[in-house]
């Protein structure tokens, strides 16, 4: 299809290289989730339309471009499995968007690539909604809305940097319009949704936790949430993250209680008194599709839509698909459930029929030499300490049907999941209530903002035993084989062995020790926590607060005048600016004036034409109404005088003239 | 004032044999003081000719007249160089072109040719023959006159040419009473035989331009002439708007009539008053447009606003 093309509808050369240019920047920021070949067709297909704008080869025929569609499925298919999901369907509109090229002809095709390029723009933020990718699209967006503005411009047969003024100047006027919109647009839920999320990976701390869970989770240096405390920080030997309960042991893994599994009367929490001082602060939240939440112990929702459970977690009915961010309270010191049910009781000392006989063992033993449960918790934590138990990153694989026998006697090393599972099923074994605890130990402080970040290498289990009088005490034994885990984090737990993010050698959190990027790193990480707390967290929930902040209470009128008028405020300074290049300038005062004395006597019926000069027009007066012949005369010279003889150029004579030509006005005769 | 007086006495002498026409007078008179030459396009025998000869008797300068007709050569306007036996050398004799005040008449009869030699003269005030320029007398004056084009044997002066004249008059027919009082006039026709009194002096004349550019123009009055330019430019009905040109003598001539009212300062009415003579040969109407200049000038003084911005 070589039809004759009319030199009009051709792209000019100066848009065919921005839209290449715009092609290149929109593949950048997916580049770590695309195959390597989908970068060699775009460099190909550039080329290739390059070589066929200087006419050396020809542009692919129908049955070529059938093939290489066909093409880039298969590949597609063969590199992620499948063609639906997030990942290939964004890689399949990155490869279209490639051989479009090879369609570019005509100026109608060009409109399609450029209006798909702002599509594509959009489809980065599927996947991230960082700071850095915001303003990297903001570039994107001035490279497409360039390649749009070029197109417009024929007969430009030259690569022209110059073209960037124009476009970014529209978008620098559109932008105070995306404020408004952002912030006062309704914020209507989707009609309908694609389950994009469902081959986005489960994030976090899982509901199920056998030996090697968490030290995998540990390779990770991703934010799980970030918490900011209205107070002191206390701690972080205190900060102990709860998400999860794991009071069943499985099949040699540790799960939490599913719903149905609680009785009726177990359904509900306990109700518990606070003791102790209050712990204020507000949890950020990155997406983890889970349904839980992160808490200090005792710790108290303040806000709707978070439920707390009877095992003193909370729980958001809904899976957390988006950044979530909730207040909490918290009271460390008070006592949970100091009365234990029947129920309770028998499940947190459940254990398999057998297995693991050589730790049951040696609980059975401590427990005996022990005066109490607390003498018999300090005596397996005391054995923890004493055997040469070694924590680290990298244990050996525990297999067979007795792994914490083989764990406790053999290998003696483990991490923190090793030490909560062993511990658990010793107090178990002993009959002390227990259970296995997981979430995440400790943060980093950012000095910049005061907020605790909280990797995904923080994640950590421990344990909770069940004491007359004290209820559930926690007790970490990890602690006991590794203090350091504790009181200083993973990193300098973990400094002797080098084993610290040791699959990520470019995480900046590897060069903390280095000042100025551990500086940086950290700035950036508040500039993070505000973004996400103030952009990508601003939902209709932050919307209808912030109206009703700013207008009280607010209805749908209200609202969609606010929308209005705000809308309005944007745009009309903008009108006025644009109308206002062609407007006149205002009349100087002595033609205002005149103008004044023509208003008049159109009353008297005596209308000045157009083109007609004052002397003309005075004339005209007299001769058709002598009464007013006069004073029309007089007040025409005084016009004269100041508008054409320029003899009182000097302010003060001028304004004196002005004066008595505005009281000569003013004695217009009246009808006779 | 002195020579305000001269003037109405011109005026008024100059309205003794053409009869009823003071406001074409006046504005011949305001042409030829603001050192412009006159074009009068008028019908055989409306007294085009009278006109010219009475304003230069009346500004007591030197006048000739020439004829043009289509054989007529640029030598026979500019003169020629002749071998002179006796002195054994060219000499050159001056052509009628020599004078203060030339009367060109029926221009547009002649070959462009010889139009262009004119128009050249009066262009640069001087002329060049055989490689040799000549001054022209100061002042110079060209009237020329010319039958409406559409009749035939003529050669109609392009706009460029147009442009030089600084105003174009039509006379038009004499009212019945001025017309009756020609036939009772035993002088009708026959001005040649009682000569006008010379009312204005050569140094009364230079005077004069002195003082009109001491005429005041405000910013109130030049925003109402760019308000009247810009229209001319910007509406459809303008083929061409007038030039800066135009526009420049537009207000020569609105000063010098100001002068000849004896003001010190333009009003909008003297810019009306010279408009129609001044713009009426610049402007062309676009092809849908019915009327001609004359009625593209009223449509321009209709259309534009005295007072505003």
């Amino acid at each position: 299809m070589k039809a004759a093309v009319g030199a009009a509808s051709l792209i000019p050369r100066n848009a065919l290289v921005w839209i290449i240019l715009s092609q290149f920047a929109l593949l950048l920021p997916h580049l770590g989730r695309l195959p390597v070949w989908v970068v060699l067709v775009y460099l190909s297909t550039a080329v290739w339309r390059l070589l066929a704008y200087q006419g050396r080869v020809s542009f692919p025929g129908r049955w070529a471009r059938v093939g290489l569609i066909g093409a880039g499925f298969a590949a597609i298919f063969l590199s992620y499995g499948n063609l639906l999901g997030l990942e290939p369907t964004v890689a399949l509109l990155l490869t279209a968007f490639a051989l479009k090229l090879l369609e570019l002809v005509k100026r109608k095709d060009a409109y399609v690539l450029i209006f798909l390029g702002y599509f594509i723009c959009v489809t980065a933020f599927l996947f991230t909604q960082d700071i850095l990718l915001v303003l990297y699209s903001l570039f994107t967006l001035l490279l497409v809305t360039t390649a749009l503005v070029a197109l417009h411009r024929p007969g430009e047969h030259r690569f022209r940097v110059d073209t960037l003024r124009l476009p970014a100047l529209m978008l620098a006027q559109a932008f105070p319009l995306m404020l408004v919109l952002f912030f006062l647009f309704p914020r209507i839920g989707p009609l309908w949704t694609v389950p994009v999320k469902s081959h986005a990976a489960r994030t976090g701390v899982s509901d199920f936790m056998k030996p090697g869970d968490i030290s995998s989770l540990s390779q990770s240096d991703e934010v799980a949430f970030r918490a900011e405390f209205e107070g002191d920080i206390p701690p972080r030997s205190e900060l102990y993250w709860r998400g999860l309960v794991f009071s069943v042991l499985d099949d040699g893994a540790w799960r939490s209680l599913r719903y149905h599994e609680l009785p009726g009367a177990e359904m509900r929490q306990q109700a518990t008194e606070p003791a102790g001082p209050e712990l204020s602060y507000s949890v950020l939240m990155m997406p983890t599709q889970q349904n839980w939440l992160y808490s200090l112990r005792y710790a108290r929702a303040r806000q709707s839509g978070v439920i707390p459970t009877p095992d003193f977690r909370l729980f958001s009915p809904v899976e957390i698909e988006d950044q979530l961010r909730y207040r909490v309270s918290s009271w460390p010191q008070t006592p949970l459930e100091t009365e234990l049910s029947d129920w309770r009781r028998s499940t947190e000392l459940v254990l398999p029929a057998t297995g693991n006989p050589r730790s049951r063992e040696l609980a059975a033993e401590l427990h005996a030499a022990s005066t109490s449960d607390a003498a018999f918790v300090d005596a397996v934590l005391a054995h923890f300490n004493r055997e040469n138990f070694v924590y680290t990153l990298q244990p050996p694989l525990l297999s067979g049907p007795d792994p914490m026998d083989q764990f406790l006697f053999q290998s003696r090393r483990g991490f923190c999941e090793h030490y909560a599972y062993a511990f658990t099923l010793m107090m178990r074994a002993a009959g002390v209530p227990a259970r296995v605890v997981a979430g995440y130990q400790g943060g980093e402080i950012n000095p910049v903002n005061g907020t605790v970040i909280v990797h995904q290498f923080d994640a950590h289990a421990w344990s909770e035993v069940w004491l007359e009088g004290q209820g559930w005490v926690r007790v970490d034994p990890t602690g006991a084989v590794s203090p350091d885990r504790i009181e200083l984090g993973l990193e300098q737990a973990l400094a002797g062995e080098g084993s610290f993010l040791a699959n990520s050698p470019l995480s900046p959190l590897r060069y903390r020790s280095v000042n100025w990027v551990n500086m940086l790193r950290l700035r950036y990480d508040a500039l993070t926590y505000r973004w996400q707390s103030w952009v990508v967290g601003f939902n209709s929930e932050e919307q209808y607060s912030l109206l009703q902040d700013l207008f009280g209470s607010v209805r749908a009128q209200t609202f969609v005048i606010i929308v209005l008028a705000s809308g309005a405020l944007v745009l009309v300074p903008v009108a006025w600016l644009l109308l206002g290049r062609h407007r006149r300038r205002p009349l100087d005062p002595a033609q205002q004036l005149y103008l004044a004395f023509c208003a008049r006597l159109v009353r008297r019926g005596l209308a000045r034409e157009r083109g007609e000069g004052p002397r003309a027009f005075c004339q005209r007066v007299a001769h058709a109404d002598p009464a007013l012949g006069r004073w029309a005369r007089d007040f025409t010279e005084g016009f004269e005088q100041l508008a054409y003889t320029g003899s009182a150029a000097g302010g003060s004579a001028r304004q004196q003239q002005l004066r008595n030509l505005r009281q000569q006005l003013q004695r217009m005769p009246g009808t006779s | 004032m002195e020579i305000q007086g001269a003037i109405d006495g011109a005026v008024a002498e100059v309205g003794t044999v053409l009869l009823g026409k003071e406001a074409q007078v006046r504005l011949a008179l305001c042409c030829l003081l603001s050192r412009g030459h006159l074009l009068i396009e008028d019908l055989p025998g409306m007294g085009k000719t009278t006109l010219s000869h009475a304003l230069a008797e009346v500004l007591g300068l030197s006048y000739k007249r020439v004829q043009f007709t289509s054989d007529l050569l640029p030598a026979d306007i500019l003169g020629v160089s002749v071998f002179d036996r006796n002195e054994a050398s060219f000499s050159f004799h001056p052509g009628p072109i020599f004078t203060q005040v030339l009367l060109a008449d029926e221009i547009n009869r002649t070959t462009p040719r010889t139009q262009s030699a004119l128009l050249e003269a009066m262009a640069e005030g001087q002329v060049t023959i055989e490689g040799e320029t000549r001054p022209l007398p100061e002042p110079f004056f060209v009237i020329a006159t010319q039958n409406p084009i559409h009749q035939s044997g003529t050669y109609p002066l392009p706009e460029s040419q147009l442009d030089r004249f600084l105003m174009r008059l039509q006379l038009g027919y004499p009212d019945p009473q001025a017309e009756r009082q020609m036939f009772l006039s035993k002088h009708s026709g026959q001005f040649s035989t009682a000569p006008l009194r010379r009312c204005v002096t050569p140094e009364q004349l230079s005077e004069f331009r002195a003082a009109v550019v001491q005429v005041h123009v405000t910013d109130t009055l030049l925003d109402y002439l760019q308000r009247l330019v810009a229209f001319t430019r910007q509406s459809r009905e303008f083929a061409v708007g007038l030039s800066p040109r135009g526009a420049l003598a537009l207000l020569d001539c609105a000063r010098t009539w100001a002068f000849m009212d004896g003001r010190g300062h333009v009003v909008p009415e003297d810019l009306q008053a010279v408009l129609a003579a001044v713009a009426g040969h610049r402007l062309i109407p676009s092809g849908d447009y019915a009327g001609d200049g004359q009625a593209l000038v009223d449509l321009l003084q209709r259309s534009v606003d005295v007072i505003g911005r």
